[in-house]
């Protein structure tokens, strides 16, 4: 198991150091001159050529790219362009606002998605089934950016009951996480009503209504718990996506989020920052992805990994 | 309780009229004492545009303009139809044509108590013109030396005439000298001698600011807190204004002028801004560099059929490269629609199966593509094909620069009402050489020329380059913008303005 793990850490490792290069030239190579982003509409060539001197994008790719990997090995994520401080201060003062709208949104996912398909699996076929996969075909199909107007129209403009947007107390994460949830919360009920339906055939579920276990034991112990697999998985990659920032509902709901920065980022070319929330989220996919293949051990104790 | 405030808010009206009433009748003289007492309430903005810093000298963004002008003080001040007043300031002239002298405000303290004096100018201007790396600094790189004569007047000198620095310096607020003892700590937690003092920046949210009670002009400001908000999406900003959490919004689009003007409690304002939409052309480009070609475009396109009917009229044909009311604006003969002309003098140059590519940056400027879509069908009237390039802002740059265009939507807001920059950046040779391509030794003489202070000779030698322009039809312009604006009928005082500010240090609420 250590070694194990030992070794997806130095995979991990390998695979960071390929997102930053990556990252790194890609970003370069894109059309566009973050000098002339920088400066208004028509500044003169020979403020946009000092410009670029001063950001230190005049160096040889090879040489920007070796300051940059020294530097992000001290933690220095460099000076963000547009906002002339460091990058990593910039992306950071957006964590709390996607921690708390990620955390809400897995949560609602988390609730709503795996009661709403253990639901329909147990009552298969009944007015619960079609109701909750209908609600389940809405979620994934309906685009974030309409559900978010139309949700700060009527709770926020005609009802008045919530903020409309923004980022002031716990009211104002209920529109926008609602929002963000309707996809997984989809496709977690939806994959949870299959997984579970796959399992509730199997003949462990029959013996144990045969030895005369309650109905909800065998539910949510020995079937939730097999049917929670595939389940997790999903979920394990949602969370990442989800801390990468939702770019259409921060926007919708102006959220001071990550999702938003770094559209803009990429928009006005502010190199520094645009690498520093690949790199971190990056970071985030591959630790969550190693957190879940860990949890499965604890899940199925079938799985051992040597 | 919602009874006793609306009682409340009618005394504040009609106090606030009387008084209003009164500062007309006593001009400058300041308001009575007890005015100042009423300062009362908060206002909520909301801003299209997001804040990306707290440095006066390192934006030229509209919004930063806008809430820093509540931080800082400049020199000088521009009223909504573009005349100089003082700020900072109290005075300024033009010794000679490449000095100006500034006599600057008694007993103005910043927000620390410390007294503003002319090494606060000396400082700010110095700042600005040898850090390179600031936004605004290349606009500064003629000024040569910024001299102290006195604790309260400024002389400053540039290296070639430079006329339009009283109104460059409306856009820079004068910042204390302890700033340059460790400016990241400063812009953390800012001073000015603004009316407003800096309370929180939530970054890419909001920023709170909190009346300044010692401000130097009596009465002001007129609330306790105001709170600029960054929306950058139009419809959570209206719906933001409609459901009461903010008091103004800026850039509202014509199409939505009818959903606030039908919300309660909610009233749109507007105005003919300073900021003309124009075409570009690469004039070192064939066909484009033919005139009869430019001529033909722009005789094919029916100017008030794109006003009526995709701006609902929120938009004036240009009859001048410069909006009314700035320096050297002239009305010009206008540019008609003719199509049949347009088809003639394209027959006559022997111009057929023209093809020409234009070129957008995505969603920069409302209703842009549907502008250009109209033109497009216009031209295609007349036998010219466009081909519309509606590319991600900075490839759309690197096209421009790289020249591979024919055509380029290009608006241009006049800041600091002012034309030099404009004249300056697309009708020299220098400026032009990576935009236009732009080439005549006797404009670029003119306005070179109309560089001086003395407005009657900048106006006199911009009326002249302007009609060579015109004539040349060396771009398209095609209409002047409306600045709209949806404003809570709460609010009290409220302009909205011509350059897309919004300011709040006059404005009250009831």
């Amino acid at each position: 198991m250590r070694v194990y793990v030992l070794r997806r850490l130095a995979q991990s490792a390998l695979t960071l150091l390929g997102v930053s290069i990556l990252v790194f030239v890609i970003l370069r190579v894109l059309p566009g001159n973050p000098a002339r982003m920088l400066l208004p509409e028509g500044a003169p060539e020979s403020a946009v050529e000092e410009l670029n001197r001063q950001l230190g994008l005049r160096e040889p790719l090879v040489v920007q790219y070796g300051l940059f990997l020294k530097s992000v090995v001290r933690g220095d994520f460099g000076q963000s362009f547009q906002y002339r401080a460091p990058a990593l201060t910039v992306v950071l003062e957006r964590l709390p606002a996607t921690i708390q709208l990620s955390l809400v949104a897995m949560l609602l996912t988390v609730g709503i998605g795996v009661s709403l398909g253990i639901l329909a699996a147990v009552r298969r076929g009944t007015r619960y089934d079609v109701a909750g996969m209908i609600l389940a075909v809405l979620g994934q199909s309906l685009p974030n950016f309409w559900l978010g107007i139309m949700l700060i129209l009527f709770f926020g403009v005609a009802l008045r009951w919530l903020p409309t947007s923004g980022f002031s107390g716990w009211t104002s994460l209920i529109l926008p996480g609602l929002t963000l949830a309707a996809f997984p919360t989809a496709l977690v009920a939806r994959l949870t009503r299959s997984s579970m339906l796959e399992i509730l055939h199997r003949d462990y579920i029959r013996t144990g209504r045969a030895k005369g276990l309650a109905e909800r034991r065998v539910v949510l112990h020995h079937a939730l718990r097999n049917a929670a697999i595939p389940v997790l998985t999903v979920l394990g990659l949602q969370i990442g996506a989800l801390l990468g920032g939702a770019v259409i509902t921060e926007s919708v709901f102006a959220w001071p989020g990550m999702g938003k920065l770094i559209v803009d980022a990429i928009f006005f070319r502010d190199f520094p920052v645009v690498q520093t929330v690949l790199i971190l989220s990056a970071t985030v996919f591959v630790a969550i992805n190693l957190v879940v293949d860990l949890l499965y051990t604890v899940i199925d104790p079938r799985i051992r990994y040597s | 309780m919602e009874h006793r405030i609306r009682r409340f808010a009618r005394i504040g009206r009609r106090e606030f009229l009387a008084l209003s009433g009164a500062g007309v009748a006593l001009g400058s003289l300041p308001l009575p004492a007890h005015a100042q007492g009423k300062r009362s309430g908060e206002i909520a903005a909301g801003l299209s545009e997001r804040m990306l810093t707290l440095d006066p000298a390192n934006h030229y963004s509209i919004s930063a303009t806008s809430v820093l002008r509540h931080i800082y003080d400049p020199l000088v001040d521009v009223t909504n139809d573009s005349k100089f007043i003082p700020a900072l300031a109290e005075s300024w002239r033009a010794v000679n044509n490449t000095t100006w002298r500034f006599t600057l405000r008694k007993g103005v303290t910043f927000h620390d108590g410390t007294p503003f004096n002319a090494d606060s100018v000396v400082f700010t201007l110095k700042r600005v013109r040898d850090n390179t790396k600031l936004i605004k600094s290349f606009v500064y790189q003629d000024l040569d030396t910024v001299e102290k004569d006195g604790d309260y007047a400024v002389v400053v000198t540039s290296k070639r005439p430079f006329g339009s620095l009283p109104a460059h310096l409306t856009m820079l607020g004068m910042l204390p000298p302890s700033a340059g003892k460790g400016e990241e700590a400063f812009f953390a937690k800012p001073i000015g001698t603004g009316p407003f003092r800096f309370a929180s920046w939530t970054h890419g949210d909001q920023i709170a600011l909190t009346a300044n009670p010692s401000y130097w002009k009596p009465g002001v400001p007129r609330v306790e807190k105001v709170t600029f908000r960054f929306i950058p999406e139009l419809s959570t900003r209206t719906a933001a204004l409609r459901a009461g959490e903010l008091h103004v919004i800026d850039r509202v689009t014509p199409d939505l002028v009818e959903t606030l003007k039908g919300t309660r409690g909610v009233k749109v304002l507007d105005v003919p801004a300073i900021e003309a939409q124009r075409w570009i052309f690469q004039l070192a480009k064939e066909p484009v560099k033919d005139q009869r070609l430019r001529q033909a475009i722009s005789l094919a396109i029916d100017r008030n059929v794109i006003i009526k009917e995709l701006l609902r009229g929120y938009g004036r044909p240009a009859d001048n490269p410069v909006p009314p009311g700035l320096i050297g604006h002239a009305s010009l003969p206008a540019k008609v629609y003719d199509p049949e002309k347009a088809r003639q003098i394209l027959k006559q140059a022997g111009l057929t199966n023209i093809s020409l590519d234009i070129v957008l940056m995505k969603d920069l400027y409302p209703k842009q593509l549907e502008v250009t879509q109209a033109v497009a069908a216009m031209l295609g009237e007349v036998g010219i094909k466009l081909n519309i390039k509606n590319l991600e802002i900075a490839t759309a740059r690197e096209q421009r620069t790289a020249g591979t265009y024919d055509l380029f939507f290009s608006g241009w807001a006049h800041m600091p009402h002012d034309p030099d920059w404009y004249f300056g950046q697309w009708f020299t040779k220098a400026g032009s050489e990576k935009l236009t391509r732009y080439a005549n030794p006797r404009v670029e003489q003119l306005i070179v020329e109309g560089r001086v202070p003395d407005p009657k000779v900048r106006q006199a030698k911009y009326e002249e380059l302007e009609r060579i322009v015109w004539d040349e039809d060396a771009e398209l312009w095609l209409y002047y913008t409306v600045a709209i604006y949806g404003v809570s009928d709460r609010l009290r005082n409220f302009e909205a303005r011509r350059d897309y500010y919004v300011l709040l240090s006059d404005v009250s609420i009831v």
